[in-house]
């Protein structure tokens, strides 16, 4: 499905992801010395997606004292000169670490569409349905050696095997969804059931399934099977679902809440290896009461966010991490009568970090008041290209193949943001 | 044909067209004389207006804060003295100013960030402010000196004086905390969980205004039963204690999720609250609400989403800023000359009947 030459050589990294990613793993049986090269060959990505916009105002891009710019602080952050929202003080002493593009100029203002169309990077329509950015890097940058399904979405409220996100690529390369970060229901092996008869079971369902694939789509007989194996992969590392292995320490920095926990699993993820861990938070629509709502939730993405980031950097990870925080848009300048921010594509701004980006770069700029990007609007094609240059996949050397059609992997208008590419 | 409805008898009547000004509004109120109206601005500004004529006139605004101006009270002095009038923003500052604006002091960093709310005691001794730092602070009224302080740690929304000098402060979780600003203790505390509720990773809600009876009986809170977050929808909700035993006395609740919070309160001299509310971009009013009563026994307005109301001291006037119609709208929405609208609170003044 891919087409670079680079992709098609058999190294031993991809050998060995290839032929035995559930057992030869970093923990498995690679020597020390494979699994430090492993290791340092990662590209993985953290991606933080708060679900119905985080208002750019009240955190990368605030415009203090301005007709639109609410009642919050201006604060100086580790980079200076570079100042974000009171809202965000852990992140202000991180920001040595991050880049902000405060120039981000989208298309789409309702969340039905504009979740989808950002997360699959809004290419031009060729009538085939891009995957979501998790999707793509998996099948672009590879499984990885962690033995774990390479795409995790941590999020709260239910999950499951979530195949929509693979789009054209098929479903295998659609996410494991961890509702509120725990493993899937009657994952291990009932009490009563001897490991002799539950592969007994497991050897007669794969003959089953082989001869139900054999009439069927292949892409949906993959998934089928797909599932099974991410189960397995499950099983062998159930011990990173249970919370009492974590220090008390990491527990109160990142917060008992959901999203500090699952920032906090998502760090663990990516120790392990897990090619792409994405974060989901729900709940930041605020078209009411929104400045009271920033009180009470921007801190609880400021310090697990700021602690993850410290955490990757402490451990050396930051080099193999790309991290993002994105939503589908940002929030309207304007104050509603119940005192909200409405949706807002027209000038926002995505924090990021780790591999490939420059930290401690401002890239971009909006207006005094905020309403319009000042030039050159970066587009979601236009941060998929920066992505996947910091992922060091050339979107100008490599393409998607679906049935032998050549696709783009980013939207080919578009460039990326050079400014925040290390 | 439809029958004509009868007028309302209790309904208030308009008094001239609305101020206008161009910005959004937290709080309006009235000067202790009920000639001056002055409105809590969100670009930093204390909008002031001579009300005494039957044409309203702007007067010099009190400027020098920052962010919003989010509370705002008179204090009634002697002649020789001449009336106050206290702002605080949401940056931390509060000022002291006198009736004709001219500021007297100022202390810039009150509070760490949002003050909530400013009052003071009956006396006239004291001022006292609460914050989103968690903080209640005294400062002596007629310097700005500070006094005592009590570390709550929650985020403190509304603040209100008893007659008996004791005051009451209201948190994002619904506690009323007493307190004696004599002794700096703190007394009972009074609950009103329904007004909070956690959404997902949001806390929605909180006491938003208090409001004491001037016989000091009766305290009232009020906010919003939540139902969500993001949107906020909530059922208006104000609760009433009876201060002498502690105990709830009685309730007004809302009809619906999309009418939202109780936003502010003010006492009528005829022995009755007046009431703002708003909600989802389009409701709100104000009302009337006797103690004891199910229900107001007027609702209505002029226009959508009201954040504050004030009556005059004599009970013939109030003024309630309100917010302009549709102003909600994700994107874009251009005004008529195709530029970016900002939102605007219009005050209109009203006439109240008799009770």
């Amino acid at each position: 499905m891919l087409c670079t030459p680079a992709e098609h050589r058999l190294s031993r990294r991809r050998f060995l992801g290839a032929a035995g990613a559930s057992a030869l793993t970093l923990g498995g049986l690679a020597t020390p010395a494979v699994a430090d090269k492993l290791r340092k060959d990662r590209r993985q990505v953290l991606f933080v997606w708060l679900d119905g916009g985080m208002s750019q105002l009240e955190s990368w891009d605030p415009k203090p004292n301005t007709p639109f710019g609410g009642p919050f602080r201006a604060i100086p952050t580790a980079v200076p000169g570079v100042h974000i929202s009171e809202t965000l003080p852990h992140s202000a002493k991180v920001m040595k670490h991050l880049a902000l593009v405060r120039s981000v100029s989208t298309q789409d203002n309702s969340h039905s569409a504009g979740v989808d169309r950002i997360q699959r990077g809004d290419p031009k329509n060729r009538g085939v349905v891009y995957p979501f950015f998790g999707s793509a890097v998996t099948r672009l940058v590879g499984a990885g050696d962690s033995g774990l399904p390479p795409y995790i979405w941590v999020k709260p409220m239910s999950g499951g095997f979530i195949p929509k996100d693979a789009g054209f690529l098929g479903p295998k390369y659609g996410a494991l969804a961890l509702g509120d970060g725990k493993p899937p229901e009657n994952l291990l092996r009932p009490a009563d059931l001897s490991a002799e008869s539950d592969d007994e079971r497991n050897e007669l369902r794969k003959l089953i399934d082989a001869k139900y694939a054999e009439q069927r789509r292949r892409e949906n007989t993959e998934a089928n099977t797909h599932a099974f194996e991410m189960a397995a992969q499950l099983q062998r590392k159930i011990e990173l679902f249970d919370p009492s292995k974590l220090p008390q320490k990491d527990q109160e920095r990142y917060g008992s809440h959901d999203l500090g926990r699952h920032l906090l699993l998502a760090r663990r993820l990516l120790e392990e290896g897990v090619t792409f861990v994405k974060v989901t938070s729900y709940g930041w629509d605020s078209h009411g009461d929104h400045f009271n709502q920033a009180l009470s939730q921007h801190p609880k993405f400021d310090r697990p966010f700021a602690a993850i980031v410290e955490d990757l950097h402490d451990r050396g990870m930051l080099g193999n991490v790309l991290v993002v925080v994105c939503a589908e848009f940002g929030r309207t300048p304007r104050i509603n009568g119940h005192l909200g921010r409405d949706h807002w594509p027209e000038a926002w701004s995505v924090c990021m970090a780790g591999r490939g980006i420059k930290p401690g770069v401002v890239a971009g700029a909006t207006n005094p008041t905020g309403t319009e990007v000042k030039a050159d609007p970066v587009d979601i094609g236009g941060l998929f290209h920066t992505w996947y240059k910091a992922l060091g996949v050339d979107p100008a050397q490599t393409q998607f193949r679906n049935a032998g059609q050549p696709l783009p992997i980013a939207h080919e208008d578009m460039k990326p943001v050079a400014e925040v590419l290390a | 044909m439809q029958p004509k409805k009868p007028a309302d008898p209790n309904a208030p009547k308009e008094l001239g067209k609305p101020l206008t000004p161009p910005v959004q509004i937290a709080r309006v109120r009235f000067s202790p004389d009920g000639k001056t109206l002055a409105a809590a601005c969100f670009d930093g500004t204390v909008r002031r207006w001579d009300v005494s004529a039957a044409e309203p006139a702007e007067l010099p605004a009190v400027t020098g804060h920052n962010g919003w101006v989010s509370a705002i009270t008179y204090m009634k002095m002697p002649p020789a003295i001449g009336d106050k009038l206290y702002s605080a923003d949401s940056w931390g500052r509060l000022t002291a100013s006198d009736a004709d604006g001219k500021k007297r002091w100022t202390v810039e960093a009150a509070h760490d960030g949002w003050v909530r709310a400013v009052g003071h005691t009956p006396d006239t001794a004291v001022v006292v402010t609460c914050g989103k730092d968690g903080h209640i602070r005294q400062w002596a009224a007629a310097t700005g000196k500070p006094d005592i302080e009590y570390k709550v740690g929650t985020d403190l929304l509304s603040l209100a004086f008893a007659p008996d000098s004791r005051f009451y402060v209201g948190d994002l979780f619904g506690a009323i905390r007493e307190y004696s600003p004599a002794s700096g203790k703190l007394g009972r505390t009074f609950e009103a969980k329904e007004l909070h509720r956690v959404d997902r990773i949001q806390d929605v809600g909180g006491v938003r205004c208090l409001l004491a009876s001037p016989d000091g009986k009766t305290l009232f809170a009020a906010g919003g039963e939540p139902k969500t977050g993001g949107f906020v929808q909530a059922v208006p909700l104000l609760v009433a204690y009876d201060l002498a035993s502690g105990k709830r006395v009685g309730q007004y609740k809302g009809a619906a999720d999309s009418e939202g919070y109780v936003t502010d309160l003010a006492w009528h001299p005829d022995g009755y609250v007046v009431g703002t509310t708003s909600g989802q971009p389009g409701q709100g009013k104000f009302f009337f609400w006797k103690p004891g009563a199910d229900q107001p026994f007027f609702a209505g307005g002029k226009f959508p989403n009201c954040h504050s109301v004030a009556v005059s001291p004599a009970g013939d006037r109030l003024a309630v800023s309100a917010t302009n119609a549709n102003s909600s709208g994700n994107g874009r929405p251009k005004g008529k000359d195709g530029e970016y609208p900002a939102n605007t609170s219009p005050v209109q003044l009203w006439t109240v009947p008799k009770a």
